[in-house]
C-alpha cells in the first residue's frame, strides 16, 4: 500500500495557499538587515522549514529538505563562504523582536531553550546557560537561533482518521503519534483535532479540549489561536500539561484532550486521571517506532498498561509527514506503507 | 490721555496676573499629570507581575483603557515596538517622550526621568522589571509628595507675585 504523504492531499502546494502569510510572519521577527534579506529571495515559503543564524557564521536555510546559505545579495548558494555572516548584533536585534522586547515574559520558554511565535514557529535558541541550585534558571549571550517554520496543513489528516474512529462507540480511540522531529507529527495532531472537532463524514463533532504547552497547536497570540483547530476546540495556551489536563476535565468537560510530546512521569498520571474520566486522549510523543517508545522508562509503562489503542507512526524516509504504519492496541499492524 | 493710561494699567495687571495663574495651573497640573503616570506605572507593573504580559502588549492594553494626556504616548510606543523597525526600546520609548509629552506639564526632570526608566524596561528577568518599576514609582511618589507639600504655597504665591507685578509695573509707569 502507498504511504500517505500528508501534503499532497491539498489541491495545491501548501506553499501557494500560505506562503505569503507565513513570509510576513517569520520575516518580522528578524533584523532590518536579514529582514531585507531574506525577503529578496525568491522561493517558496511554504517549502522552506528551518532558517539558522549562528554567530560569525554564514546564514543557512533548510529548503525542499536541503541546506543552502544565503548571500548578501539574497540568492541562494551551496558554498558557505558565500552566505552572509551573522554578527552579534544581527542575533541581538534579532533576540529583541522575537521576545518582543521583553525577554522576561518568555523565562519559560528560554528555561526550555525555544520560543514559539506569532503563527506557531518555533524559534530554538542556545547561548550560555544561567544556572541556579542545579537548575537552569536563564541564557544569556544567546549566539544561535533556528527557527523552525510551521505548516497548518488542512486536510494531512484524512487518510489517519477513518482508522482513529471508533464507530460503535462514536467516539475515537486512544490515540499515540510517534515519530521522530521534524516529521510532521504536530502538524497531524493539528488537523486531527480541527477534524474531531468540526465533524467529519466518520464522526460528528466532538468536544476537544487541547493542552498547548508550547504554544504550537494553536499558536495563540494574545489569546486567539493562529492555527484552526476546529469549532468545539477549548485551548488552554502555554500551561504545563499534566496540570492542563485535569483543569480542563474539570472546567470544560471535553470527550477527548489532545497534548503534544509527552514523556514525563506527571504526564503519566494525567493520562491516568483523563482516561479514568472517559475523555479520550490523543498525545504524540518523539521516537521512531513502538518498540522504541516500550524502551523509554516511563512512557514503555503505558505501552505495557495497553492504555493506548492506536499507534500513529510517521517518518521523513521519502517526505515529511509520511504515514509509515498504524497499529492497534496490541501493537497488530492494521496499516502499513511499506516502509 | 487718563483714559488710555487706566486702560494701559488695567493691560499690564491682567496680562501679568494671568501669567501668575498660569504658572500656578502649570505645577498643579504638574501634580496632576505624575499622579496619573503613577496610575499608569501600576498598571504596567500589575500587568508584568500577573500575566507576564510582554511590554507591546502591555503598553497597547494601556493606551486602549486609557483615555488621559499619556494616551498619544503609550500609543505611539505600543505602534512603533509592532513595527520591529530596527530601534531598541529605549530609543523607542525615548522618542515618544520627547515627542508625544509636548501637551502635558511635565518638566525636564521629570522627562529625563521617564526617558531612564525607559532605557531598564525589557532587560533582564520579571524580577529585575518588577524592581525597575518598583524604582520608578518610588522616585514618582517621592516627586508627588515633595510638590504636594509645596503646591498651595506656590500656587499662591504665583498668583499673587502675578497680580503684584503687574501693579508694580504699572506704578513704574505711570
Amino acid at each position: 500500500m502507498e504511504g500517505i504523504y500528508c501534503f499532497k492531499k491539498l489541491d495545491k502546494p501548501w506553499g501557494e495557499i500560505c506562503s505569503m502569510k507565513t513570509k510576513d510572519e517569520v520575516l518580522k521577527i528578524f533584523s532590518l538587515k536579514l529582514r531585507a534579506i531574506l525577503g529578496r529571495l525568491e522561493i517558496d515559503f511554504g517549502g522552506l522549514q528551518e532558517i539558522r543564524l549562528r554567530i560569525n557564521s554564514p546564514l543557512a536555510i533548510s529548503y525542499n529538505n536541503r541546506e543552502y546559505f544565503v548571500t548578501e545579495n539574497a540568492s541562494l548558494a551551496d558554498n558557505p563562504s558565500d552566505g552572509v555572516i551573522i554578527s552579534k548584533n544581527e542575533i541581538r536585534e534579532t533576540m529583541e523582536y522575537i521576545s518582543n522586547y521583553s525577554m522576561y515574559a518568555f523565562e519559560e520558554e528560554i528555561r526550555q531553550g525555544f520560543i514559539t511565535i506569532s503563527g506557531g514557529h518555533r524559534i530554538g535558541i542556545t547561548g550560555k546557560t544561567i544556572i541556579q541550585d542545579d537548575a537552569i534558571k536563564g541564557m544569556k549571550h544567546i549566539s544561535y537561533i533556528n527557527v523552525r517554520l510551521a505548516h497548518q496543513v488542512k486536510g494531512c489528516a484524512d487518510e489517519v482518521l477513518p482508522y482513529l474512529v471508533d464507530e460503535k462507540n462514536r467516539c475515537i480511540y486512544h490515540t499515540l503519534i510517534i515519530s521522530p522531529p521534524k516529521c510532521g507529527k504536530t502538524t497531524l495532531l493539528r488537523d486531527i483535532i480541527r477534524q474531531i472537532s468540526d465533524g467529519s463524514r466518520y464522526l460528528p463533532g466532538i468536544n476537544v479540549g487541547v493542552v498547548d504547552e508550547r504554544s504550537e497547536i494553536g499558536a495563540c497570540y494574545m489569546g486567539v489561536p493562529q492555527n484552526e483547530l476546529g469549532i468545539r476546540t477549548d485551548i488552554l495556551d502555554c500551561c504545563p500539561k499534566a496540570k492542563g489536563m485535569m483543569m480542563l476535565i474539570r472546567s470544560m468537560s471535553p470527550q477527548v484532550i489532545a497534548v503534544d510530546e509527552i514523556g514525563s512521569r506527571e504526564d503519566l498520571e494525567a493520562i491516568s486521571h483523563v482516561i479514568s474520566c472517559g475523555c479520550k486522549l490523543i498525545a504524540t510523543v518523539h521516537g521512531s517506532s513502538i518498540e522504541d517508545i516500550r524502551s523509554k522508562p516511563v512512557l514503555g509503562e503505558l505501552l505495557q498498561n495497553r492504555v493506548f489503542e492506536r499507534y500513529v507512526i510517521l517518518n521523513n524516509i521519502k517526505r515529511i509527514g509520511h504515514l509509515s504504519e498504524i497499529c492497534d492496541t496490541s501493537g497488530n499492524r492494521i496499516y502499513y506503507s511499506g516502509y | 490721555m487718563q483714559i488710555t493710561k487706566v486702560v494701559g494699567c488695567i493691560l499690564i495687571i491682567l496680562s501679568s496676573a494671568l501669567m501668575g495663574f498660569y504658572y500656578s495651573g502649570e505645577l498643579k497640573s504638574r501634580v496632576n499629570n505624575l499622579k496619573e503616570l503613577r496610575k499608569l506605572i501600576v498598571l504596567l507593573r500589575g500587568d508584568i507581575r500577573y500575566g507576564n504580559t510582554p511590554l507591546p502588549e502591555a503598553i497597547c492594553a494601556i493606551a486602549r483603557r486609557h483615555e488621559g494626556v499619556f494616551k498619544g504616548f503609550f500609543a505611539r510606543v505600543s505602534e512603533k515596538l509592532g513595527e520591529n523597525s530596527g530601534s531598541t526600546f529605549a530609543q523607542v520609548w525615548a522618542e515618544a517622550v520627547n515627542g508625544e509629552l509636548i501637551q502635558t506639564s511635565l518638566n525636564r526632570k521629570d522627562k529625563s526621568g521617564l526617558v531612564q526608566f525607559g532605557e531598564n524596561l525589557g532587560y533582564l528577568d520579571k524580577e529585575m522589571q518588577l524592581n525597575t518599576l518598583d524604582l520608578y514609582l518610588s522616585q514618582l511618589e517621592d516627586e508627588i509628595s515633595d510638590l504636594s507639600k509645596t503646591v498651595k504655597e506656590k500656587s499662591y504665591l504665583y498668583s499673587t507675585l502675578g497680580i503684584m507685578a503687574g501693579i508694580f509695573i504699572s506704578i513704574i509707569l505711570i
